[in-house]
């Protein structure tokens, strides 16, 4: 019964609303900022470094809340996008040449490399989880590990730097005035967005998370799609490793540790239900921009960066708390009448 | 242990309410010790709401609970159990990982507040609650491994431990094979000569016929029928839960006359469930299949679906063999199927009426590049909303928003909506209410009329006559008998069953 | 219980597992099967082996908690910090254990009120806190670096219950630890086993409803049992500033994957009620073993995670093929039932 209650709260007519509070939300946070630390906070510097951190985040966020939509979770997101970035990173600095030049080709086939790592461990994921049934939590822990594991193996703990210029170029530079990495976020956002919204694939993912059984006795590959879902993230997860690669110029093995946090908490207070079925893309976003201004906030306001870890934790929980306090309250009222046989 | 004073168990004008709608309206109803007293109604004529009252779960707006000397307004699950009074649901509340016999003992370590517990006392305690009821079930496995049958009957033992003195059997004979039901009763009758006040909560009028000795017929919140068993006829038992003279009532559609075989079932097995099932249906044809629970009625719906390993046999639709165990296939081929239980198989219960209409084969629905287009879906939902009267002011809305007769059409009309040669409903008017029944009926026949076949699997006979132009009853995993449209009747029918 | 059973048991496959590559390990380089070694091995256990214990009734009771390193190391390095601020007595070794296991239950009881009170999924709540425990930590307990810790722990970490040189030359020493370590590990089994808190753990592992309606508290077990993993945490917290005769702040995160692979691996089911100590003690001692020794196979101890990784992946692939297959058997089981 509980679950049935949170659930309602991210469901279908009130996610609209839960976008709307957030947009409030995110509004009120800038306000806040800029009103304490306005020479730091509100300057065209600050805004664009965040423009740029923000789409790896984003990204991975977004990969997280796939896997979350469908009632599970992927927490080897983050060993995926080390893994591909340094794939990616090997082949680049390998055919690099002593002035640090590279042909294009060369990055676009190191790019597409890390793809491809990215959508090997999401084939992992898939195995485990579609085919063998192992709990998502348990299987991404185990490949978290294991992808983690491998990376330290090969690359003896030292990070991969140096990559080639046109390639940092990617990640520093500008798309028509816009941070590329920021374009890039938004073109997967929208595309996955699409895909939720407007396609059979998504729409059955959300059954999917809603009812596993009745979407069983519906008939709609379930197995394919749950498959499917941690192949995407695992892309999307690739693809994030990349974009960090390009901007830091650097691809380590134990980057983003605390990125599976910062994941989940955007996901959390994107409005997406962790039992699964309601969610969206606009929420995540927004989310990702909430957490981006609060650190860099706190940073301008010196707030040291552990403090911004606490604040995560300290957002997570509260937004759980909140839905729950909120739903219970809501629900109680209307919910009796239908329940009642 | 037996006493002398016989003690009574009541409840005087209950008055209950959800909402806006009235579950129980002035309810009274008295059991005694040494009693096996049947609580009988269709679903959603208040059975649970007022076993639920009587067991502390919800208080009553008015009304009085008495148990023996003790008056109360309401009650709370742990008084309850102190003045005796247990719940046995239908799914037994059992924990699949322990033991049976600290599923049995636990309560009683907990009733005692003791802090340790050691196997010996477990066994022993396990050992003397199943002596007691006369049972012998090897209480050393888990749970998990452990039959329906027997569960039911460990149920009963951790019950009758903790000294029960009123116990509530919510539709006990749910998941039972004949004899399994034979050893419940004889458990059961154990018990009433321990002087144990029995409700035995049921719709099946066979059942309760054999086991109880007064009655209470509920329909829609109101008491329609008290007293001694043997003063009502089948009939009259009948008439008062469904509040209609269904008998008479047979509403199926005249067959064409081109008897066209459109399903064909041959020789269909999966030992040792059921074997060797051979079967056809006509285009427009209603087949009814029944048997008890156990019997292989509802595997064999599923199996022919796709949902249940079979090991041999063949299906096939429209002349066109099925490749077997697919429900991939069998939804291609043109087979729909309506599960039982339509909360946790049929809807995804918060998601919207539009998108629980669209869930089967929405690979349909899509256009270029596995596109779904708004206007389309939307026109669909509205005409199946339509069709079948779904009472909804928005599509938009979750699907809890609608009332179960409501929410069962949503679950017709996604598999409809699929245009199916056949369409498996597995008992399909369960949980709903009356005048929903009635017309869910009708839209069966409807569909029928335009050429849909139908194979209706139900233990509710009357539903049965009104509908089917045959039957076929399943016994322990073989057809046993063919009912053909003039032998037809529901004395015939109760006869085959047992 | 008959033989068969016996040998599909989780523990079983683990302890010929554990002999399978002792003898390969050993017969490349002998000298794993030194005393030496094998002390070694246990010492390398002990803290994983209590914070194991913690994480094995998180899960049995069907959640799954990864604050517990985090719960640790605060409980450890606040514990040496506030020795340090209030004065107190700097040889004693009773104090900072005391204060850290405190410290570790009042973390817990967070947990508890996540958990039991708000009804917050055991992932989400767990990695929140953890985060929120190690922020303030480091913002505002310290984020130093402390090496000269309190006289007590320090000498506490040579502590040696047995300790002799070798014919070959190398130190063989045995901490004392093993023996609290041991009977805290038998405790836990007890009550696991005897005792009805125990019992309601499974129970809530073998689901929520039913538990419920045994009349047991569900919030209050949970609270329980949060507020025991987190004092358990405490205490491996001290412990690991002790053996590792510092207090390094940043320490310990990250660990939480292997303690949660030896626990899986030794048998518990993450969906909940199953799981035993024996099994636990198994996996530890299988992952250590693991880590230990992947040098003297001449494999670089930059590969301990992965090797970390691999098993796991493989424990939990052949626990869900056998659970497959449990489940198929069992569906053919209860229709021969219906004969």
């Amino acid at each position: 019964m509980n679950e049935r209650l949170q659930r309602m709260s991210t469901s279908g007519l009130l996610a609209d609303r839960k976008v709307t509070q957030l947009m409030g939300f995110t509004t009120f946070i800038f306000l806040i900022f800029t009103i304490f630390s306005f020479n730091i906070f509100f300057t065209p510097e600050n805004f664009r470094s965040m423009a740029y951190q923000v789409p790896e985040i984003a990204i991975l966020s977004i990969a997280v809340m796939l896997s979350m939509l469908t009632g599970g979770i992927d927490l080897s997101i983050v060993g995926i996008s080390n893994a591909a970035a340094l794939v990616a990173a090997y082949i680049m600095t390998e055919q690099m040449s002593a002035t640090g030049e590279i042909s294009s080709l060369w990055i676009i086939i190191a790019c597409l490399s890390g793809i491809l790592i990215g959508l090997i461990c999401g084939v992992i994921n898939s195995i485990l989880i579609a085919i063998l049934n192992v709990t998502p939590i348990l299987a991404t822990l185990a490949t978290m590990t294991l992808f983690n594991g491998i990376a330290i193996g090969i690359t003896n703990g030292i990070s991969v730097s140096d990559l080639p210029k046109q390639f940092i170029r990617v990640g520093n530079g500008t798309f028509f005035g816009i941070p590329t990495p920021f374009v890039l976020m938004v073109a997967i956002a929208a595309f996955v967005g699409f895909l939720i919204n407007r396609t059979g694939l998504g729409l059955k993912l959300l059954l999917i998370g809603t009812n596993r059984k009745a979407a069983q006795y519906s008939v709609m590959g379930d197995r394919k799609v749950i498959a499917w879902t941690y192949i995407l993230s695992g892309f999307l997860s690739s693809l994030a490793g990349l974009i960090i690669a390009a901007r830091t110029s650097a691809a380590s093995p134990d980057f983003g540790n605390s990125y599976i946090l910062l994941a989940i908490v955007i996901v959390v207070l994107g409005g997406i239900n962790p039992l699964g079925g309601f969610g969206t893309v606009t929420g995540v976003v927004l989310a990702t921009v909430v957490l981006q201004m609060v650190s860099s906030g706190f940073n301008a306001l010196r707030f040291s960066q552990f403090f911004y870890l606490a604040a995560q934790g300290g957002v997570l929980v509260a937004v759980m708390i909140l839905n729950t306090v909120l739903e219970n309250r809501r629900v109680n009222k209307s919910i009796n009448k239908s329940l009642e046989s | 242990m037996v006493s002398t004073k016989t003690l009574n168990y009541s409840v005087e004008n209950i008055v209950k309410s959800f909402g806006g709608a009235k579950a129980l309206s002035s309810v009274s109803m008295s059991v005694s010790g040494g009693e096996v007293h049947c609580l009988a109604g269709e679903n959603g004529s208040g059975k649970s709401t007022l076993i639920k009252i009587m067991s502390g779960v919800h208080a009553p707006d008015s009304g009085i609970i008495r148990l023996v000397e003790k008056e109360f307004s309401s009650l709370s699950p742990r008084q309850a159990v102190q003045e005796g009074v247990q719940v046995i649901f239908q799914d037994f509340s059992l924990l699949p990982n322990l033991t049976a016999a600290e599923n049995i003992a636990l309560p009683t370590y907990i009733y005692e507040n003791s802090r340790y517990i050691n196997k010996k006392s477990t066994m022993k305690i396990a050992q003397e609650a199943l002596d007691l009821i006369g049972v012998d079930i090897d209480i050393t496995l888990p749970v998990s491994e452990i039959s329906i049958a027997s569960k039911q009957l460990i149920a009963i033992a951790r019950a009758t431990n903790l000294g029960v003195k009123m116990l509530f059997m919510d539709e006990p004979t749910t998941a039972l094979t004949r004899k399994e039901i034979n050893r419940l009763f004889t458990v059961i009758n154990q018990i009433r000569a321990r002087g144990v006040a029995t409700v035995f909560v049921s719709h099946k009028i066979d059942e309760i016929q054999e086991i109880c000795n007064t009655i209470t017929v509920l329909r829609n919140g109101s008491v329609v029928a008290d007293g001694l068993m043997k003063d009502f006829s089948t009939k009259q038992i009948s008439e008062a839960m469904t509040g209609q003279d269904v008998l008479t009532t047979r509403i199926t559609p005249e067959l064409k006359s081109i008897k066209q075989k459109v399903v064909q079932v041959s020789n269909l097995s999966a030992i040792p469930t059921f074997s060797n099932i051979s079967f056809s249906i006509a285009a427009g044809e209603i087949l009814g299949v029944t048997g008890l629970l156990g019997s292989g009625r509802t595997e064999l719906a599923e199996a022919i679906f796709g949902k249940y390993q079979v090991d041999s046999g063949e299906i096939s639709v429209d002349g066109l063999k099925l490749p077997l165990n697919s429900s991939k296939a069998a939804l291609a081929a043109g087979i729909g199927y309506v599960p039982p239980d339509r909360l946790t198989q049929g809807l995804f219960l918060e998601q919207s009426i539009l998108r629980n209409l669209i869930a089967v084969g929405i690979d349909r629905y899509k256009k270029g590049w596995g596109l779904l287009p708004r206007k389309n879906l939307a026109q669909v939902g509205d005409r199946w909303i339509s069709d079948l009267k779904i009472k909804t002011k928005n599509p938009a809305n979750p699907v809890t928003s609608l009332s179960g007769g409501n929410q069962q059409r949503v679950v017709l009309a996604k598999w409809f909506a699929t245009n199916p040669h056949l369409m498996i409903l597995n008992g399909p008017t369960v949980g709903v209410d009356v005048g929903s029944k009635r017309e869910i009926l009708e839209i069966i026949r409807d569909r029928a009329q335009s050429g849909m076949s139908f194979l209706l699997v139900s233990d509710d006979i009357p539903e049965l006559i009104q509908i089917c132009h045959r039957v076929i009853v399943i016994k322990n995993g073989k057809i046993s008998k063919e009912f053909s449209e003039s032998e037809l009747n529901e004395s015939d029918l109760y006869k085959e069953l047992n | 219980m008959n033989i068969r059973k016996l040998l599909r048991r989780n523990e079983t496959v683990l302890i010929f597992a554990i002999i399978i590559f002792s003898l390969v390990i050993g017969s490349k380089s002998p000298e794993f099967f030194t005393t030496a070694n094998l002390f070694d091995i246990l010492r390398s256990s002990f803290v994983q082996l209590l914070f194991a214990l913690g994480v094995l009734i998180v899960i049995i009771s069907g959640g799954i908690d990864v604050s517990f390193p985090i719960v640790g190391i605060f409980a450890g390095y606040t514990a040496v910090v506030m020795m340090r601020k209030f004065q107190l007595n700097e040889e004693s070794l009773l104090i900072p254990i005391t204060l850290a296991i405190i410290i570790g239950a009042i973390l817990g009881g967070f947990n508890a009120i996540a958990i039991a009170g708000f009804g917050i999924p055991t992932l989400i709540a767990t990695l929140g806190t953890a985060g929120i425990f190690r922020g303030l930590m480091l913002s505002f307990i310290g984020a130093s670096f402390i090496s000269d810790i309190p006289v007590g722990l320090d000498n506490f970490s040579t502590a040696d219950l047995i300790k002799f040189e070798s014919d070959a030359g190398t130190l063989v020493r045995l901490h004392v630890l093993v023996i609290p370590v041991a009977v805290i590990t038998i405790a836990v089994s007890l009550l696991l086993n005897r005792t009805i808190f125990g019992r309601s753990v499974y129970a809530l592992g073998g689901g929520i409803e039913p538990t419920r309606r045994l009349g047991i508290s569900i919030k209050r077990t949970q609270a329980k049992i949060y507020m025991l993993v987190g004092g358990l945490s405490g205490l491996a917290g001290i412990l690991y500033v002790s053996l590792q005769r510092k207090a390094n702040p940043y320490d310990l995160a990250g660990s939480e994957l292997d303690v949660i692979a030896a626990v899986v691996l030794g048998g518990a089911s993450i969906m909940g009620g199953y799981g035993t100590v024996f099994g636990t003690v198994l996996g530890v001692l299988f992952i250590n073993m693991m880590k230990n020794n992947l040098v003297l196979l001449g494999v670089s101890s930059s590969w301990q995670r992965a090797a970390v990784g691999v098993l796991l992946v493989l424990g939990i692939t052949i626990q869900a093929i056998s659970e497959n297959r449990k489940s198929k058997r069992q569906k053919t089981a209860a229709n021969k039932e219906k004969e």
